[in-house]
Parts: structure tokens; sequence; C-alpha cells
């Protein structure tokens, strides 16, 4: 056991890294580190000598020279200790939408054949492993790959089908959006579950009767019997098995596909497009804001189609857009992959349920705000969801905005104004007493300090633009 | 390395399915290799002149 006086005052084991024993993620400082067992080691040099480390797709990793702080980190003593470039914002594969998890899902096949022609394996497959800067995925647990070992077969296989196969299919082929079973399961769809989904015609479609229905029925036909299937695997498995039923899986992956209903795309482009009087207001406002200093990370929250993420990012280092709509974002994140953006992180998340912490001590994952604070939250055209739909109490949603302990950008749509009016509408007469503007000031004006507004010229939408209390 | 396996349970029947896919996959290339045999014989379709070897086969005898 590791006394506190072996390891670093200021190091901080990443709470989510302890499921493999060769290696472990911590953090000292702003840098991000991995400590490594001897047979770690040992992986991660075989990596280096072949050349895939310096991939553009794995993330930057040098070894770092200091490694007395680190006692104590591991089962076994570290041999060694790597530091990582550190990912602008962490994210997880329940707030991904439908294509960044199909791309994922291509990374780690694509590295996995890469390595496999090297003579080396993953030795997982979780999404968990893949981070996006801005809309580019890249593979962040160097200690997954290892030395291949004779007769070995794709280990991760069950795993890939858990956490990436069967949340797509779910998608694709049901039309039901995979983050609530990716999210309340760590480990993901088991094949006998994914199984019970399908109807008898999807056993002739491709690749469904192997991955789903013959993998349950195998299953559960061998369950008792590891010692036994292990060597019998052993016996007779071959490197080219392996390979093909990698580029077999890609084959399958690459095919899915998934389109938002036909509405998001008219109501996108149409938002895309719209250059009336108010619109350009609030895009100066929000410009001015933006650029008025150099931002490190800014929150844009109801981001629907990214008009303001653009927008921010004119002057900040990385957006986080968020939308509980996944149709907006899952178009917005296939323009940014088009443009080739790593600047822009979109995510899709109902604010009014974030992603809490997750696994083991519900440490493993991390909720929204424990994964680094924003420097500027912009939440427009949001208020009224929260307040209205969601029955958030309009105190409650400023007094969280001000917990951020950030600057914030946010809109009012009054009582008047269309949107608000179809939103009470099916409610009874007298709700929502706190939805009005001068209660909503009073407000704000307690938790921030507002610094300017701007009425909109249609006179039913104000913005603001205020600072934290306390400097 | 003493061990087959990581840490990760592979799954007895998710290591058998490897086999049969792969089996499949193996009865497939076979069946196809002998289709372009057949069709040479029939000369239906012309021979190639032998690419260059690209990499000596790693033979298991």
């Amino acid at each position: 056991m590791s006394s506190p006086a072996e390891t670093s005052a200021t190091s901080q084991l990443e709470p989510g890294s302890f499921r493999d024993p060769e290696s472990r993620v911590f953090y000292a400082g702003d840098e991000v580190y991995r400590a490594l067992s001897p047979d770690g080691l040992s992986d991660f040099e075989a990596l280096r000598e072949s050349g895939l480390l310096d991939d553009e797709r794995i993330v930057r990793t040098a070894i770092a020279d200091d490694t007395a702080a680190l006692r104590g980190l591991l089962v076994h003593e570290p041999a060694a200790v790597l530091r990582h470039e550190r990912v602008p914002f962490v994210s997880y594969p329940y707030e991904w939408t439908f294509s960044m998890l199909k791309d994922a899902a291509l990374l780690q096949l694509d590295l996995l054949l890469a390595a496999l022609e090297r003579d080396l394996v993953l030795k997982d497959s979780t999404p968990y492993n893949v981070q996006f800067k801005g809309a580019r995925p890249v593979f962040v647990d160097v200690g997954s790959f290892e030395r291949i070992r004779e007769g070995e077969p794709w280990v991760g296989y069950r795993q890939f089908c858990m956490l990436y196969l069967y949340p797509l299919l779910l998608q694709s082929l049901k039309d039901v959006p995979f983050h609530p079973w990716v999210r309340g399961s760590i480990d993901g769809m088991t094949p006998a579950q994914m199984r019970a989904l399908l109807s008898f015609r999807d056993r002739f479609r491709r690749g469904l009767f192997t991955n789903v229905f013959l993998h349950a029925r195998l299953e559960r036909r061998y369950a008792d019997r590891p010692e036994q299937v292990k060597q019998e695997v052993k016996r007779v498995f071959k490197k080219e098995l392996f390979v093909a039923n990698v580029r077999k899986m890609r084959k399958l992956v690459e095919r899915l596909t998934w389109n938002p209903p036909e509405g998001v795309w008219t109501a996108y482009g149409e938002r895309n497009s719209y250059t009336d009087d108010d619109a350009r207001r609030k895009d100066d406002f929000v410009r001015e804001v933006a650029t008025s200093r150099e931002w490190g990370i800014v929150w844009d929250i109801g981001c629907n189609n990214g008009r303001y993420s653009r927008i921010a990012a004119e002057g900040a280092r990385t957006v986080v857009a968020v939308d509980a709509d996944q149709g907006p974002v899952e178009l917005l994140y296939r323009d940014l992959r088009a443009d080739g953006n790593d600047q822009i992180l979109t995510l899709t998340m109902n604010l009014a349920d974030p992603s809490p912490g997750l696994g083991w001590r519900g440490l493993e994952r991390k909720p929204l705000a424990g994964r680094g604070r924003p420097d500027l939250v912009l939440a427009l055209a949001l208020v009224h969801h929260m307040a209205i739909s969601a029955n958030v109490p309009v105190k409650e949603f400023v007094d969280w905005l001000a917990s951020l302990g950030s600057a914030l950008v946010i809109e009012f749509p009054t009582r008047e104004d269309p949107m608000v009016k179809k939103l009470l509408a099916p409610k009874r007469e007298g709700l929502h007493p706190d939805y009005e503007l001068g209660f909503f000031e009073r407000t704000l004006g307690e938790a921030f300090e507002v610094e300017r507004s701007e009425r909109l010229e249609s006179g039913t939408r104000v913005l603001y633009f205020a600072r934290p209390k306390r400097g | 390395m003493t061990g087959l396996l990581a840490y990760l349970d592979p799954g007895s029947g998710s290591m058998i399915l490897q086999i049969i896919a792969g089996g499949v996959a193996a009865v497939a290339v076979t069946a196809k290799l002998y289709w372009g045999r057949l069709l040479k014989f029939l000369r239906i379709r012309k021979d190639e002149p032998e690419p260059p070897k690209a990499e000596p086969a790693r033979g298991s005898e």
C-alpha cells in the first residue's frame, strides 16, 4: 500500500484508470502522466520501436524523466512514467452523437489493424480510450498497446460489441438513441440483451447473425467452460484469423448509418442562414464578448446548430457545444469534421439531467462540471426551456450558472416571446410566476455583476453579459 | 508473460465465435481461389503474369 509520503504532494491519481494493472494515469500540476509496470514498459518500447506511437491519431506521448515521486501508484513498482498531451475537454461516449461513436469505433479498428501489422495488439476495445479534439477522435490509452502472443484471439472483441457495435446497431436499426444504455451500464450491452432487442428478420441482415445471434448463443453455451475453451483457442487461433475478423468488423461498422429526422435538417439550414436584424445584433453581441479577450474554454449550452459556438471559437481556445437534441449536434459534428475543426467539441446532453459521476465509487466517469471549469458560458435561448419545459426554478438555474464561476452571456426571452408562449400554452394558467423579466434581472444581479445588456429589436429578447461576483 | 489473456475477460463464447466466423472467412477465401483456377482452366479468364513475391509466407512446417 502507498503511504502519503511516497506519492508526491501534488500528484493525483485518475480514479477512472485502475482496470489495467500495467498502467495508471495520474495528474501533477497541469500535466497528465502514466506510470507503467515493467511489462507495461516493454510493451511501450515495442510500440515506440514500431513507429506507431508517432501516428497522429494517437495522443502525443513521451517518456518523463522524473519517476521518484510515483512509488506506490501501481500494484507493481513503476518502471517508467510517460507524459501525455492534455486533451482540452474530456467527454464520454454517452455524450457523443452517432457519427462520433462510429468514428471512434473506426479509429479503434484502424489502430488495431495497424498494430497487428507490427505484431502488436490493443488489449481492450473501450470507447473510453478515445477522446475528441474538436471533431477529431484521438486515441488516448497508449497503455492499451501490447505485443501479440501466439494463439491469442481478439480479446477485446466482446467489449467492442458491447460498447461500440451494439449501441451503433441500436440507433442505426431501431432509431433508438444509444445514450441511456451506455450511460446506464459502464460495460455496455450484453450479446443476450442485444439479441432480445432484434426481430426475426434482423438475423438475415449482414453481420447480425454472427455478431449478435450466434454470439449470444455461444456465450450461454460455453459460459461454464472457460479453461477448456482457452486451451482450444490457443491451439487453433492464427493471426490471419484475427486480422480477417477485424477487417470484417470494420466493413460492418462502416456500413452503419443514422440520420436525424427531416425537420432537423430543414431547421439546421434555416437557422444558419437567417439574417434578420435580431439575429445580426445577437451575433454582434456574442462576437464582442467572445473576442474581448482570449478565453480558454467556452461552453455553449443549448448550442443547437452551433452558430454561436463558431462565433465563440473566434476568441476561444476550445468550445464545448452542448445540446439535448442529438439531431442538430450530429449535423454540426459532420460539418466540423468536414472542415477539419479541432476546436469545437460537440456533445449531446440534457442539461436538466446532465452526466453524473459514474462507475466505481462514482468516480470513474466525471460529472460535466468536474472536468474543468469553463471561462465563459453562453446560454442563448435556453433559460425558457429549462424553466418552463424542465420546470427548473429560474433562481436555481441562475445559481447553477454562478456556481461554475465563469463569465456568462445569457439570453432571456420575455413572456411575450412567441416561443415562450408556445411553451406556456399547454400549462395551467399562473404557473411559472418566476419566469418574468424583472425577477430574472434581480436574480441575475444577485449572483453576477451584470456588465451590459441589450434588448433586441423585436423587444421580446434581452441579452446580458455578466461576470462572476468577487472579481 | 505467463497467461494468454490480458486483464479483460474475452468471454468463452466470444472466442469460439471468432474461430467460427474466421472459419467462414477462410472457406470463402479458399472457394474464391478455386473459382479463379476454374475460370483459368476453362479459358474464361486469361493467365496473368505472376506478380513478384511480396514477402515469403511464414510456413508452419
